[in-house]
């Protein structure tokens, strides 16, 4: 099976080249022999990336170590469930995972094009095929075949690092790769549209989906790997400007702009030019994520220049895809102007234009300081960091200035607003801000970000339930329907507005989150069995922590464990018991320092974090030393945090309804003609 | 042994797969389905919504009313036309085509001339003073 398996990857590179050839010969001669073999060729790589991800997965289960790649993130104790996502643990592995998902969605494209949207399909073809090539090649000549031999067989592997130990983990990989590798088909039917010449609205029509779908994926991988690090780092935060989840923001915020600036090419034949280029612009960063994370040149330039080879063809994929399609934009301008302008500074359009300038200048910032320190590095020769200082200054204002679009976004007409209208509907939202914002004033909160944030939030939320209550109430008075059912068919008619409305809603939540940062609680006890420390929550009541003892265990559950030693606290909250609560230090056999596993209890106003930050004599601890059992604890009140996991899930809410596919009506009624035109065709021929 | 014949047969399989349409002269098709939209259909399409969003947003308060009666004549001059261009596509003369043309022409011509009933938003003659039909003064000649 595993040779079988890197004997497909091999077959797939010239079935790769031959389909990406012939999807363009076949869409320029108009030969549809030579479409039919390049759709078939996808199917074909599909199946062929199956049989090689197979073949890993069988070198995986079955523990041959004379694999590279199974020695460096395997070894025999490792658990079943980690070996069979041993497949993604890796960057050989992940390239591979992430060419299969994308052979897997063309597949689905094709398949679902089959006999639609036939103008495209040739180039649509032609440019996933180019892609998937691109990974099969990298996968075979970069240094990177998951399918390496070793000189010698190794008796054991190295063992997978513990912190990739962790469900999340195993889950927000994959789900970030969906994400990006989705992507790729909103970006072939735009080239495929440079191609043709069919530059109306149409590829946006016929993509809406995918470019939702990515997103969505994008969006849910990113909240996964947040809750990732703030369960599985044991530091209490989740996100901290590191080149991995910058590169994870990057296409995020980009494919937000275009989501946004789709609605304006589809309702009014502007901003073509723009769209094109943000459709590249955020295949580009997906692609550049990939190389960021599964290149080796985040950790320094200098580990990175053992890995020349990959670099390069990233980088000459990158350079010809970008200038491949300038070139094609530049051919196609007389086509994409638009004869519309916008007519008003104060309209829907002007504001998603902003919205998209504020994305996009959110976005440089990331990139510059994530890129910078590369090339300062590569100039100069001095590693500097860009920590989160320099994102947090230049990157506040602007996300401020995102949320409060969010909500000045859907109170404004499209076309034309004027000032009197714009008074009549920010009247109520403005005073609940400012109400808002004195009244937290008053109640004690005085620092000015969380002030300005929650203050928006505010305002953001009492615009979308104005615009809910309003079309509700227009719908039931129109069609006599009560309120209930009045809400539901609002929503269905019209599911792109509404379901993007609760996406704001998400953001607000997950906003509202954020700036519960201002009142992060954080302190460190050294603490012997049975000293009682108390900690203050901002909310006003006291924790009342006992610190019971430490019970060790040597080798027992977890497989690779060496031992795993566990603080037991009971926690009082003014004065009521709580459930006790847990933190460890867990050696593993495959690292030289113990890992941390933290405690937390959640709630919807606070998380409660314990973190076991040392013990006062591991080896004694581990020798079951009774005077061995002083540790340093470490208590975290994390204000509103689990709005962030809560906002997650209204996202994916708001996401699918928008997503949710509505009945054809066209097609029915097309469908209905054509049978009843046929049957009585039929009944002459009976 | 067994390994080689597996490999060679994935590979054959796969080569016959990919080959036959070229081989066979198996053709897919490249013609739009009639399940498609067709481009009148899509500029009829966005001429609707346009004034299902204008309708929304002046149901919201978001629009001034004279603002939402331009607005309207002018979204539904488009959609009428793209109705218009829609019927000729598909081949069958729906309405009688002279007349509509005429009726279009003169809609435009109104909004050009700011012939546009305030009151009512209907689309009047150039020229027109008041309204055929709500009676009230039409704004370009009212303002003279």
């Amino acid at each position: 099976m595993i040779i079988l398996g890197e004997f497909a990857l091999w077959i797939a590179l010239p079935v790769a080249v031959w389909g990406m050839a012939l999807g363009f010969m076949g869409g320029r001669t108009q030969r549809g022999d030579l479409v039919l073999s390049a759709e078939r060729g996808i199917y074909a790589v599909f199946f062929l990336l199956i049989l090689a991800s197979l073949g890993v997965s069988a070198a995986f289960l079955g523990d041959k170590f004379e694999y590279w790649y199974v020695a460096s993130y395997s070894n025999r104790e490792l658990e079943l469930f980690y070996k069979v996502t041993g497949l993604w643990a890796g960057q050989r592995g992940s390239l591979l995972f992430w060419a299969l998902i994308l052979g897997f969605f063309s597949s689905i494209c094709v398949f679902q094009n089959r006999d639609k949207n036939r103008e495209f399909m040739p180039y649509v073809a032609g440019v996933l095929q180019g892609v998937l090539l691109f990974f099969i090649i990298v996968l075979l000549f970069a240094d990177v075949n998951p399918f390496e031999r070793l000189a010698f067989t190794p008796a054991n592997g190295q063992g997978l690092n513990p912190q990739l130990q962790n469900y999340w983990m195993t889950i927000h990989p994959p789900t970030l790769y969906l994400g990006f590798t989705a992507f790729t088909i909103p970006f072939a039917f735009a080239v495929a549209a440079l191609l043709n010449g069919r530059l109306d609205a149409r590829w946006i029509q016929l993509t809406r989906r995918w470019i939702l779908t990515s997103w969505l994926f994008l969006s849910i991988g990113i909240i996964f790997g947040m809750r990732w690090a703030y369960e599985e780092l044991g530091w209490g935060g989740y996100w901290f400007w590191d080149p991995v989840e910058n590169a994870s923001l990057l296409p995020w915020l980009t494919a937000t702009a275009f989501l946004h600036s789709i609605q304006i090419q589809e309702k009014r034949g502007m901003l073509r030019v723009w769209n094109m280029s943000l459709v590249l612009l955020t295949f580009l960063l997906t692609i550049f994520a990939t190389f960021l994370t599964r290149s080796g040149l985040i950790d320094s330039v200098h580990s990175f220049a053992q890995e020349l080879k990959i670099a390069y063809i990233f980088l000459g994929f990158m350079g010809s895809l970008l200038a491949g399609c300038v070139v094609l934009i530049l051919y196609r301008l007389p086509k994409l102007r638009s004869d519309n302008r916008i007519e008003s500074f104060l309209s829907r359009e002007s504001a998603f234009l902003f919205n998209n300038l504020m994305l996009l200048g959110f976005a440089f910032a990331v990139f510059w300081g994530t890129i910078f320190p590369l090339v300062a590095e590569g100039v100069t020769g001095e590693k500097i960091s860009v920590g989160p200082p320099f994102f947090e200054k230049v990157n506040f204002p602007i996300g401020l200035v995102l949320l409060a679009l969010a909500g000045i976004g859907p109170a404004i007409a499209w076309r034309r607003a004027t000032k009197r209208n714009l008074k009549k509907n920010f009247t109520i939202p403005m005073g609940v801000l400012l109400a808002v914002g004195t009244g937290l004033w008053v109640t004690g909160a005085r620092h000015p970000l969380a002030l300005v944030t929650w203050s928006l939030c505010a305002f953001v939320l009492t615009i979308i339930g104005i615009e809910f209550w309003k079309g509700t109430r227009a719908r039931a008075r129109i069609e006599g329907e009560g309120y209930a059912l009045a809400l539901m068919h609002l929503v269905a008619r019209d599911r792109r507005r509404w379901g993007g409305y609760i996406v704001h809603v998400a953001m607000v939540m997950i906003y509202f989150a954020f700036a519960g940062a201002a009142y992060y609680v954080e302190e460190r006890f050294h603490v012997l069995p049975g000293d009682t420390v108390e900690v203050r929550s901002p909310f006003g009541h006291t924790y009342k922590l006992t610190y019971e003892g430490l019970s060790v265990s040597l080798g027992k559950g977890q497989r690779n464990l060496l031992w795993q030693a566990i603080a037991t606290v009971s926690v009082q909250q003014d004065g009521k018991q709580k459930p006790l609560m847990t933190t460890e230090k867990r050696m593993y056999v495959t690292g030289d320092l113990p890992m941390t596993e933290v405690g937390i209890r959640s709630s919807v106003r606070e998380d409660l974090y314990l973190i076991l930050s040392a013990l006062d004599d591991m080896e004694g601890a581990v020798r079951a030393d009774s005077n061995a059992q002083g540790i340093d604890l470490q208590v975290l009140i994390k204000p509103l945090i689990s709005w962030i996991w809560y906002g997650g899930i209204m996202l994916a809410v708001g996401t699918f309804v928008a997503l949710w596919p509505s009945v054809d009506r066209r097609r029915v009624a097309l469908e209905g003609r054509t049978e009843t035109a046929s049957q009585p065709a039929m009944a002459a021929a009976e | 042994m067994t390994l080689f014949v597996g490999g060679s047969l994935v590979a054959l399989a796969v080569v016959l797969f990919v080959l036959q349409p070229v081989v066979k002269g198996l053709h897919a098709s490249l013609e739009r389905d009639v399940f498609e939209l067709t481009d009148t259909e899509a500029r009829k399409r966005v001429a609707l919504l346009a004034l299902r969003d204008v309708e929304y947003d002046f149901l919201a308060e978001k629009l001034d009313e004279h603002d939402y009666h331009s607005l309207k004549a002018e979204f539904t001059a488009e959609a009428l036309a793209a109705l218009e261009a829609d019927e000729r596509a598909q081949g069958g003369a729906g309405l009688g085509e002279d007349d509509l043309e005429a009726e279009i022409a003169q809609i435009r011509a109104g909004l050009r001339e700011g012939c546009v009933c305030d009151a009512c938003g209907f689309s009047n003659q150039v020229g027109s003073r008041f309204c055929s039909a709500c009676g009230q003064a039409v704004a370009a000649e009212a303002a003279r």
